[in-house]
């Protein structure tokens, strides 16, 4: 039988909650105990403690706004070519079919594992991560430009064919905005992708943002601090994954 | 008075190629329309009508036989034919008044005068208040009305309409041809209609044109007397009736003869296998 | 108004593919022996053809591959199997998949890799922390497919295998798995793909064997048409896998 408050969903997400948070208050009595060992897994309340810390030392706000500047640039990068380039596969056939599954593979494709490769072309700066962050993400969005583009309704382009459009006219008044709502799905996933990348980059090569402040209170030994960053990181990136589920949920009508 | 057709369409012939050889959609269909007047084009399914639809609009070549729409000869869509689809053709992205704006903005006319002239059209189809809404908000019946006030708005010589009704329930398909007609009337508007739908053609129109099975002829024209202003109540009279008997042998006939022809391809294509 | 033009062929689709990669690769042949970028940065073809013989050719390659291949190995199957275990039990249970799904949702696209240095305190600075980064990678995407591929399991089957009684063990292998095949194969398809890139970059970041490890130290000596050699056969031997698992999940027709 199934008790009454465990049936209702909120009932079960605060289940979830309590009991991670459990969960939590028994590794804190475990390491102070000292069945944990707390050189390894500091106390949670110490992470939690750090963070305020982290906040204002670190830079936070600053480390904060260099990796959203990065992730801008790539995805400026990324609509312009990305979607520059879905249109030429969908605008000429044969290209389409030489090279559709050259793109899908490369979306397979360990792009960020070039990453000393980058470092020799730009160095240790912002373009190395912005180019691998544009790499990364680049994929989806051409895929999804072409199938969005690809999908427009046959009647609509008659209906631009009877008006006698041009072909400029009828791509930017019939094609884009019909396949629009792809193109938006794409560039979300392209965003997603090129985000991990980014921070991951920063962390890898000690360079930029937010990536940069874990690797650098990792070498400085500060635990609560490390872990707390680590939290604060991925704190940040489920946010940016929510927001723009929802951004991409309001501008994209149900079809 | 003798003024020469608006819509002159002679000898038209468009055969196919398939995977069971070639199928000849139209042949040698020859008919004109004069200017105000509407003319349908009724027959069974499959019968070529939407085929005559896209030849006559531009939007398929290849075919033998002429068409000139205000004596131009029509080589790809013509910019006095305006199309209204079967299909649902409003632009999801753009709100009515925007939708019906737009072969205005394509004709680079200022914003506010565009605007404000299809405000104008959107009256006319009876959307007056609906300016603003999105296709996703209105019925079905009213986003074919937005297309046609869209497609009167590039102001057309010749409406040419294939079963832009089709997806419509009875009553509002009769209501609908009501504004049509009133429409019509006051802008003398010509207009082919493509249709398979009896009652609406005759409603309509001025001349009915019944086509055989495909291959698609003209089998016979039929001459609507009843009188203008018409509404749907025309539609129990006795006269309605008349002239529905007659067109009504005709196509049961090339309907009938479409559904065997049918059921034994069906059957030949099963005894292959 | 003409028809629209006919369907490319496949031989002139293959002769587009054959012309654009030749020309990619004369210019690259082109800007290398223009000397524009600074040295080897752009390294010949044959420079690098020879560096990719070389490599195939030498015993250090395939020791470290080796390496690399077991770490990943051992990731994707502690990930996989826990992934899976995890992943069905969410989808079986609507409680459990209302009070813990979302977080493993909203913890997928995140990235792993800066859970290393705490990888590298719970596990050493050896393999295990290079094993724990390709778990930590492909649990996620293999979870979360399980769970929504057991949801999307025809009821009836379920219906079917407690009408026989089956035991859990028994309802696994005979009916969830089976019945799950095509998101399970995609999930570890994923899940084999991020491990992958979890498992090379802890490599390259602290190490001193596998694939990773062969990369950084390339990169540090300058050895561009090495560098190239490795990341070129590293990416043909991952975009093959990944066709090939993509190949195993393809719907089995009668």
């Amino acid at each position: 039988m199934v008790a009454p408050w465990a049936r209702s969903q909120a009932g079960a997400r605060l289940f979830g909650i309590a009991s991670l948070v459990a969960a939590i208050a028994l590794i804190e009595s475990l390491i102070r105990v000292g069945v944990i060992n707390r050189f390894i897994v500091p106390l949670p309340s110490q992470i939690i403690a750090a963070l305020p810390r982290i906040i204002s030392e670190e830079n936070v706000l600053h480390r904060f706004w260099q990796t959203t500047q990065e992730l801008l640039w790539a995805s400026l990068l990324l609509a312009v070519v990305g979607i520059a380039l879905g249109a030429l596969l969908y605008r000429f056939r044969i290209l389409r079919l030489a090279c559709e599954t050259w793109v899908g593979a490369l979306a397979a494709a360990p792009i960020v594992l070039a990453y000393p490769l980058f470092l020799v072309l730009f160095g240790r700066s912002a373009t190395t991560i912005v180019a691998i962050g544009f790499a990364a993400g680049l994929a989806p969005v051409i895929l999804k430009t072409v199938e969005g583009l690809a999908a427009t309704r046959h009647v609509l382009i008659n209906v631009g064919r009877s008006f006698r459009l041009s072909p400029a006219q009828q791509f930017w008044k019939i094609l884009l905005p019909s396949a629009l709502p792809s193109v938006f799905v794409g560039l979300r996933l392209g965003l997603i992708f090129a985000m991990i990348n980014i921070v991951g980059v920063e962390f890898l090569i000690n360079f930029g943002g937010l990536g940069q402040l874990i690797n650098e209170l990792a070498e400085r030994y500060d635990l609560p601090g490390t872990y707390g960053a680590i939290c604060f990181v991925i704190l940040t990136s489920i946010v940016f994954f929510d927001v723009t589920q929802r951004l991409e949920r309001w501008l994209t009508p149900a079809a | 008075m003798d003024s020469a057709p608006l819509l002159d369409v002679q000898n038209i012939t468009k055969r196919f190629q398939t995977a069971d050889g070639v199928t000849t959609a139209v042949d040698g269909m020859s008919f004109s329309v004069a200017a105000g007047e509407f003319v349908s084009i009724i027959g069974p399914s499959g019968c070529g009508k939407s085929t005559v639809f896209n030849i006559i609009g531009g939007l398929v070549g290849d075919y033998e036989g002429r068409v000139s729409v205000a004596g131009d000869v029509v080589a790809g869509t013509h910019p006095a034919i305006g199309m209204v689809f079967q299909e649902e053709s409003t632009f999801p992205w753009r709100n009515v008044l925007e939708n019906v704006a737009f072969p205005l903005e394509i004709a680079d006319v200022a914003k506010q005068e565009r605007l404000e002239q299809a405000a104008h059209f959107v009256s006319m189809v009876g959307l007056r208040g609906f300016e603003r809404h999105f296709p996703a908000e209105l019925s079905g019946g009213m986003r074919q009305r937005v297309a046609l006030a869209r497609t009167l708005a590039s102001k057309p010589k010749l409406l040419l309409m294939d079963e832009p009704f089709a997806a419509l329930d009875e009553q509002t398909r009769l209501l609908l041809g009501d504004k049509v007609l009133q429409i019509q009337q006051a802008l003398k508007q010509t207009t082919l209609l493509i249709t398979h739908n009896l009652t609406e053609a005759v409603q309509l129109s001025d001349r009915v044109l019944v086509m055989t099975y495909r291959p698609g002829r003209l089998k016979r024209v039929v001459d609507i007397d009843l009188p203008h202003p018409r509404n749907s109540e025309v539609v129990s009279s006795d006269a309605f009736g008349h002239c529905v008997a007659q067109i009504w042998q005709d196509l049961r006939e090339e309907a009938s003869r479409g559904i065997q022809e049918d059921e034994s391809r069906v059957l030949h294509a099963g005894a292959k296998r | 108004m003409s028809a629209v033009s006919a369907a490319p062929t496949v031989r002139q689709v293959t002769v587009l593919r054959i012309v654009i990669i030749a020309v990619v690769l004369a210019i690259w042949e082109a800007v290398s022996a223009s000397g524009l970028l600074f040295r080897d940065v752009v390294p010949s073809l044959v420079a690098i053809g020879k560096s990719i013989g070389g490599l195939l050719a030498g015993a250090e390659f395939y020791g470290n591959l080796g390496i690399t291949a077991t770490e990943i190995g051992i990731g994707l199957l502690i990930g996989g199997v826990s992934g899976l275990a995890i992943g069905i039990a969410l989808g079986a249970n609507r409680f459990l998949s209302h009070a813990y799904e979302a977080l493993i949702y909203y913890l997928g696209p995140t990235p792993k890799i800066i859970f290393f240095p705490v990888m590298i305190m719970w596990f050493g600075v050896g393999t295990g922390s290079k094993i724990a980064m390709g778990v930590v990678s492909c649990f996620f995407p293999i979870a979360i497919s399980a769970a929504s591929g057991m949801r999307q399991i025809d009821r009836v089957l379920i219906r079917v295998g407690r009408s026989f009684r089956a035991t859990t063990w028994q309802m696994v292998t005979t009916i969830y798995l089976p019945a799950m095949r095509q998101p399970i194969v995609n999930g570890v398809r994923l899940g084999l793909g991020v491990a992958v890139i979890g498992t090379l970059l802890a490599e390259t970041k602290l190490s001193n064997r596998g694939i990773g490890y062969l990369i950084i130290q390339a990169y540090a000596r300058f050895d561009m048409p090495r560098m190239y050699a490795l990341l070129i056969v590293l990416f043909v031997v991952a975009i093959a896998a990944n066709a090939l698992i993509g190949r195993l999940g393809r719907p089995r027709h009668p």
